[in-house]
């Protein structure tokens, strides 16, 4: 029989059950539209971070810092490296260090990680963060070459602090945008000001850092710090000009990026302060320092990381890079989205199990026409074949439906998402991705489960007797 | 000359539990290309499971039949299906055409399993309904038609692929009298245009009018064969 034939007979025999059919295929459009939105939200969200790890240049960056001893390699029983790591103490990480590591190939720049608590204070509010330090040349790197008003500071020396939007909240300030106009009554309770980010450029802000009172300390030191813990400790005000406020994250990207305060480190190695990374600063005041305990090194591209990293940890350091994390992160994925296919497959087994089901029915009632088929000349194949494209044009026609309804599912929840969690941001997100192979696969996937669900109605139709079929009326 | 149909010692036992029913018992005989054969018989003798056998829509427990030299106990189950599109044609008391599809499409169905393309499946199936004068129906669903309007359906469907035999399982058993004997034309009429006709029926003077010949069934077996005409004479 020819194709165009089987496929007529097999619509003729789907239409001529409409409700049933639809039914049935109504099934398969709910399990693959489940299937569809499920998997393009695990992609979505793959691509989201990912994006957003390229985006901030975060696969160029690297943590060095001076190697550990091995803890776990101490205790199973790794006693040469524990001995070596006591007798031949890791190399610091000092400004030779950082210099020599600008000198590797495909490295734009090194700076060592500064961090430390303060208070900053601006219209009278204050509030506690770690401030970090970077040197002006990161301006021209993402994402401190692109900020929502001002700009990155120019001088490694000077006064000036670069504000993420996080710190705004908490200082009480609302930024004014096209979402944002006035206050709501919970704002104003809390006596937050709405500002333009621009007119904030060039204000003044104070970092309050907190310095040890040498003419407090007497006697045993372990003692005092404990006793007049307090009383140990002196604030000193240092003014600061706002420089510059950066773009609100879209809450894919590491937080180091988009939240916190930075100052210019020549700046930052001069401000008054106790180092609580290290005890005996605290105890013994800051001498000539040791090292730092870690430093950020930037390449020019993704395939220098490779290379730099292992010259920099043939020199006796320890380096953390994301790259290292990819291949996990897309295990990780992989596991994420599989879990989510699974409940949509869970889904349209249940429509397998309809299209089955619907199918036996329809033999049982067509069990002479069948016969009759058989009589005039049907082999077993060909009725095989008819039930089989019967099976095949619901997963079709249900894949593509499928597919339209997991996409306005996906849109829905999108804007949904969208307008629930970034109401207040200048920008939104796509949580769902569907891809072309998603269509595909979905289509294939939808006809052949339905072909899997017609293997045993259509082998049961080939197999009935026509003299049965055909004996009673 | 050669024989178009042989049987010989054919049996069909259906087994119940402990019982054995014996509906077709060491049955053999033999028809010639041409001939127009009437098998009558009692309710329960065997009539339509010799059919079933000879049209392959049934295999014997033992015995043989040949179609032409082929032999239908030694085939598969793809070349029964060949055999029963293109060696034989069937027709029955209830016509089993398929009620959802017109005339036409009833017979082009057979067409398309004989792989015919679409046009050549519509002009044959005009012309073969035009040969059973229901031309004009084509376009009419079986409940649509007349008892006798659909057996002629059913015959311009078991001629759709040039079968060599014409297997006819009680004709005009759902028909009136009037109607039954311009069928039982219609498939003389056939028969002398060269289409070879075994047909299965209670009308004792219609089998008489038009066979050349006679067997009587009892107990699965032929108990009686008597020779009407010769095949050269017309009924
Ligand atoms: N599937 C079956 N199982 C058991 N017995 C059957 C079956 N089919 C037919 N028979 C028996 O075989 C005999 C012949 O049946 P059949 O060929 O239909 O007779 P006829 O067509 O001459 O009336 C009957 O006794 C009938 O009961
Ligand atoms: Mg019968």
């Amino acid at each position: 029989m020819k194709p165009d034939e089987l496929t007529r007979i097999a619509l003729g025999n789907l239409w001529r059950t409409k409700l049933r059919t639809f039914l049935t295929t109504l099934g398969v459009i709910i399990g693959i539209g489940a299937l569809v939105s499920m998997v393009s939200f695990g992609i979505g969200m793959q691509k989201n971070v990912t994006a957003a790890f390229y985006e901030n240049d975060l696969f160029t960056s690297m943590l060095v810092s001076p190697q550990q001893i091995d803890v776990n390699k101490a205790i199973s029983g790794d006693m040469e490296g524990m001995v070596n790591a006591l007798y031949e103490p890791p190399p610091p990480l000092v400004d030779s260090t950082l210099s020599c590591f600008q000198t590797f190939s495909g490295v734009v720049i090194s700076f060592p990680e500064i961090r430390f608590p303060v208070k900053i204070r601006f219209a009278g509010n204050e509030t506690r963060i770690n401030i970090r330090a970077m040197p002006a040349s990161m301006g021209q790197y993402k994402p401190f070459n692109d900020l929502l008003a001002g700009s990155f500071f120019k001088s490694d020396s000077q006064n000036t602090i670069i504000l993420s939007q996080n710190i705004l909240k908490d200082l009480n300030v609302k930024l004014k945008n096209r979402h944002i106009h006035h206050l709501t009554l919970e704002d104003s309770l809390k006596s937050t000001v709405l500002i333009e980010a621009d007119s904030m450029i060039g204000d003044s802000l104070d970092v309050i850092t907190s310095v040890v009172d040498v003419t407090k300390m007497t006697g045993f030191p372990g003692f005092s710090i404990k006793g007049h813990r307090r009383m140990l400790f002196k604030e000193i005000i240092n003014p600061f000009q706002i420089g510059g406020i950066q773009k609100a994250g879209s809450g894919f990207e590491a937080p180091s990026m988009i939240s916190g305060a930075i100052i210019p480190i020549q700046t930052a190695e001069m401000l008054p302060r106790v180092g609580f990374n290290n005890i005996w600063d605290v105890l013994g005041g800051k001498h000539d320092h040791e090292g730092y305990g870690s430093a950020i090194v930037r390449v020019k591209h993704i395939d220098h990381v490779k290379a730099v990293q292992d010259s920099i940890e043939s020199m006796g350091y320890s380096v953390f890079s994301i790259m290292d994390q990819l291949s996990e992160m897309k295990k990780g994925f992989l596991i994420f989205d599989m879990g989510l296919g699974a409940i949509g497959t869970i889904a349209l087994i249940v429509a397998a199990l309809g299209i089955i089901n619907t199918m036996v029915m329809s033999i049982l009632e067509r069990t002479r026409e069948i016969g009759i088929m058989k009589a005039i000349g049907g082999s077993e194949g060909e009725i095989r074949t008819i039930f089989f494209v019967e099976a095949g044009m619901i997963g079709l026609i249900g894949g593509i439906f499928g597919l339209l309804l997991g996409w306005l599912v996906t849109k829905i929840a999108n804007a949904v998402a969208n307008m629930i969690f970034l109401k207040e941001m200048d920008f939104s997100v796509n949580f769902f991705h569907i891809p072309f192979w998603l269509i595909l696969s979905a289509i294939a996937f939808s006809i052949g489960i339905s072909l899997l669900a017609g293997i045993y109605p259509a082998a049961r139709a080939a197999a009935v007797n026509p003299v049965e079929a055909l004996r009673h009326d | 000359m050669k024989h178009l149909l042989k049987i010989q010692n054919c049996y069909r036992i259906y087994f119940k539990g402990t019982i054995q029913i014996q509906a077709v018992r060491n049955l053999s005989f033999s028809m010639r290309s041409g001939e127009l054969v009437s098998i009558i018989g009692r309710s329960g003798s065997g009539k339509s499971t010799l059919l079933n056998l000879i049209g392959g829509l049934d295999t014997p427990n033992q015995g043989h039949i040949w179609i032409q030299d082929k032999d239908l106990t030694r085939m598969n189950r793809t070349e029964l299906a060949r055999h029963r599109r293109y060696m034989v044609g069937m027709i029955f008391q209830s016509f089993n055409l398929i009620p959802s599809r017109t005339a036409l499409e009833n017979v082009s169905l057979a067409l398309a399993f004989g792989g015919k393309g679409r046009s050549e499946r519509e002009q044959t199936a005009i012309r073969l309904l035009d040969s059973v004068g229901l031309k004009d129906r084509m376009n009419h669903s079986p409940g649509e038609l007349s008892g006798g309007e659909c057996q002629r359906v059913a015959i311009a469907r078991a001629l759709a692929n040039r079968p060599l035999l014409l297997l006819a399982d009680e004709p005009t058993g759902n028909l009136d009298s009037k109607t039954a004997e311009d069928i039982l034309d219609l498939l003389r009429k056939l028969n002398r245009k060269g289409v070879s006709i075994l047909m299965v029926t209670h009308d004792q003077l219609g089998a008489e009018r038009i066979s050349h010949r006679r067997l009587q069934l009892m107990d699965g077996t032929i108990i009686k064969e008597e020779q009407l005409r010769s095949l050269h004479e017309t009924g």
